[in-house]
């Protein structure tokens, strides 16, 4: 009995197949000018550096335009005493001294 | 029908540079290419995908191709390696994947009736999708491409033996999952 249906089974799997086998997927709408867009993707895949460079300009503008209205607008904080300051300064003098060996 | 001995010339041509002889062999291996890669493809923009990687795998190792074999016979091997990679991928993307029984309204041989052409697709697609990947390849290459074994070993780099055991056992699972009305 189990043999018997164990054959069915077979049976009806290949039958599935062969269905399948006799109706090919459609490919119609992928292959139509499937060639050119495949050299369009081999073409953008071999571009040299410098191409993708110049369509990163944009970022790298906006990115300086950044940076120089950040240099223009921050104004660091001094130290509100200026003995503080002083000494600071002296300080540095002193460190560069000891650098230079004066 | 590509001549073998024109498409060495193309592939001769497109390594030296010729983009139009790489269009040429496009054109003339596409049909073949998407027909095998549609029994992988969920849907028309995966098959774009899997022909194009296909294509592009094959610009990159043009200067592999030693041209002792047909074009088309490096060219299946290529596309099968993109599909499987594909599967694999997909595998690891769906991880909960159910193998609960599909009901499937199978053809009683004793009486022809049975489900559409269409439908039969449909039903081994849904039972396929729950393969492992390489059990879906073999089963895919053997049973709907109709190959042999020797060809799906040649296609796959996988030995003889091997293709027939995981054929054996995707068709099992396929039986267990298409759920054959046993009752009936």
């Amino acid at each position: 009995m189990n043999d018997k249906r164990h054959d069915r089974r077979d049976v009806e799997l290949d039958r599935l197949f062969e269905l399948a086998r006799r109706t090919p997927p459609d490919i119609s709408g992928v292959e139509r000018n499937f060639e050119t867009r495949v050299m369009a993707r081999i073409r953008e895949s071999r571009e040299p550096w410098h191409a993708w460079a110049w369509r990163l300009a944009p970022v790298f503008l906006a990115l300086t335009v950044l940076l120089a209205g950040w240099s223009i607008f921050y104004s660091p904080v001094h130290p509100a005493d200026p003995v503080a300051a002083l000494a600071s300064e002296t300080q540095e003098v002193a460190l560069l001294d000891y650098l230079t060996g004066e | 029908m590509a001549v073998p001995d024109e498409d060495a010339d193309l592939v001769r041509s497109a390594i030296g540079g010729d983009d139009e002889a790489f269009t040429e062999l496009v054109r003339r291996h596409k049909g073949a290419v998407l027909r095998s890669a549609a029994r992988f493809a969920r849907n028309p923009a995966e098959l774009e995908d899997l022909g194009q990687e296909t294509f592009l795998r094959v610009y990159r190792d043009l200067r592999s191709f030693r041209g002792d074999a047909p074009f088309g016979h490096w060219l299946a091997r290529i596309t099968v390696h993109v599909c499987y990679d594909a599967l694999r991928k997909r595998r690891r993307e769906e991880k909960d994947i159910s193998m609960e029984v599909l009901t499937a309204p199978v053809a009683d041989p004793s009486t022809g009736n049975g489900p559409s052409a269409q439908l039969a697709r449909m039903i081994l697609d849904q039972a396929m999708s729950r393969l492992k990947p390489e059990d879906r390849l073999v089963i895919t290459l053997f049973e709907l491409e109709d190959r042999s074994v020797r060809e799906v070993a040649e296609l796959t780099g996988w030995s003889e033996t091997m293709v027939k055991v995981r054929a054996f056992r995707a068709r099992q699972t396929l039986k267990r999952l298409i759920g054959v009305d046993d009752e009936r």
